[in-house]
This record gives structure tokens, C-alpha cells and sequence, in this order.
């Protein structure tokens, strides 16, 4: 399998029968997707913008999955500094 | 005294960093027979001979848990149950089965923190371990999530 970043471009293009330059337009959309969630949720968290605006933003399943992290995260800091 | 029992997300999580040496600043650490097994089917980390621990198999009360759960996670909340000892799991689903059940439950992020109020990392290196885990690690955390988190941390004096 394919390790560097355009290798991996060649080999995804030739697998999929499709243009690198379709690859890349691809790839750059779903980074910008993943970095806009990352934003919204932490606006969320950060109390920036309400739990409605964040579910309409990015979906309730995400939503939830980030509260149940931050639960997780935040008693792992409190036990941590408190054992 | 803090007993606790691992499951094989926070080896594996704390080994990709190199810092599965903090597992040690629980003062009990216990390793149900079925972890080290899920281990061995990839490779043990040979960080882990350098810290003490107790190989275990789970009881009767095994068969009996959350089917949702992989067979060690299930040991592993089988065995912080009869022990009375604290689940280290990296898994959402195996920390909501842990604390309906009563059981304290942590994962790779609270050893991080353990080992720098234990001295054993300054909170400098305690932050840039809990980034390396969200940026570095096959552990799926949000990086808001973890950003947060080390706010807590710096809040602390």
C-alpha cells in the first residue's frame, strides 16, 4: 500500500478510474468539512454558540459524541489531578 | 491506594506516544489474561516489560456483561468489578457500562494527568501529551474536546 501523501493519490485516482486532479478536489472538501466541524464544536463547547445551532450545524450524533467526550475528558482531569 | 485494571486502549494509546511508562503511577496495575491476548495478536509493546503488573482472568461474572463490549473490555469491567478497581478504558461505550455499574472508570487522558500531579511530568509535557494523543494516536477524540480539557488542566495551580 501506498505511504506517501501522492502515492497515495495515484493509487486512490487509479483504484477509482478517475482524474488525481478529482482526487485532490475531493480530499481538499473533505478537510475543509472536518475543520469546519472542529470549528463548530468548539464554538459549541466554548459556549459560543447553543447546543440547537451546533446540532443544526453539524448533526446530533456529533453533537452527542462530543458531549460524551468532554464528560469523559473533563473526570479524567478532575481524577487525575484529585487521586 | 489506587488498584486499577486496563483494558488494551490506553496501552496501546500510551505506547504510540511513549508514554506507557506513566501506567505505572497507579499503584496496582492489572492486565486481564483476554488484553494481553488481544495484545499478542498485534505486538505486546515492549514498553510494557518495563512496568509492573499482574496478569488476570476474569470470573464467572464474565459471561455475563454487556454484549456490545469486545471480550476485553468485558474481562477488564468484569475484574474492576470484583476487585473494586478502576476501569482504564479509552472506550465511550465501555465507560457508560462502567459507571452504570458503579465502577470508576478512566482513561489514557487521566493517566496523563495523574502522572504530572505524581511529579512525574511537568505540565508542560503533560499538555503536549494530551495533544499527542488527539493528533498522534489511533484514539478518536475531538480536538475541541481535548483543548478543553487542557484549559482545566492550566486552571489548576
Amino acid at each position: 500500500m501506498a505511504v506517501d501523501l501522492t502515492e497515495r493519490v495515484q493509487e486512490i485516482s487509479n483504484a477509482r478510474e478517475v482524474p488525481e486532479s478529482e482526487i485532490l478536489e475531493q480530499a481538499l472538501e473533505r478537510g475543509v468539512e472536518d475543520l469546519w466541524i472542529e470549528l463548530v464544536l468548539s464554538r459549541y463547547l466554548n459556549d459560543e454558540i447553543d447546543r440547537e445551532e451546533a446540532i443544526e450545524l453539524v448533526g446530533r450524533d456529533r453533537v452527542k459524541r462530543t458531549e460524551r467526550e468532554a464528560q469523559a475528558v473533563e473526570s479524567d482531569v478532575h481524577w487525575g489531578l484529585n487521586a | 491506594m489506587i488498584v486499577a485494571v486496563a483494558d488494551a486502549g490506553p496501552i496501546i494509546h500510551l505506547d504510540e506516544i511513549d508514554a506507557l511508562r506513566h501506567l505505572s503511577v497507579v499503584d496496582i496495575l492489572l492486565i486481564p489474561q483476554t488484553v494481553y491476548e488481544e495484545l499478542e495478536a498485534g505486538t505486546i509493546p515492549p514498553a510494557l516489560a518495563d512496568t509492573e503488573y499482574d496478569l488476570l482472568e476474569a470470573g464467572e461474572k464474565c459471561q455475563e456483561r454487556n454484549a456490545d463490549l469486545d471480550p476485553g473490555e468485558t474481562a477488564a469491567l468484569t475484574i474492576a468489578d470484583e476487585r473494586n478497581a478502576t476501569l482504564l478504558t479509552d472506550d465511550l461505550d465501555a465507560r457508560n457500562v462502567a459507571q452504570n455499574a458503579d465502577i470508576e472508570v478512566h482513561g489514557s487522558i487521566g493517566i496523563i494527568v495523574l502522572a504530572f500531579s505524581r511529579n512525574e511530568l511537568s505540565r508542560s509535557e503533560a499538555i503536549e501529551q494530551m495533544r499527542s494523543l488527539q493528533t498522534e494516536t489511533s484514539l478518536f477524540v475531538t480536538e475541541a474536546v481535548v483543548e478543553q480539557g487542557i484549559e482545566l488542566l492550566e486552571e489548576e495551580p
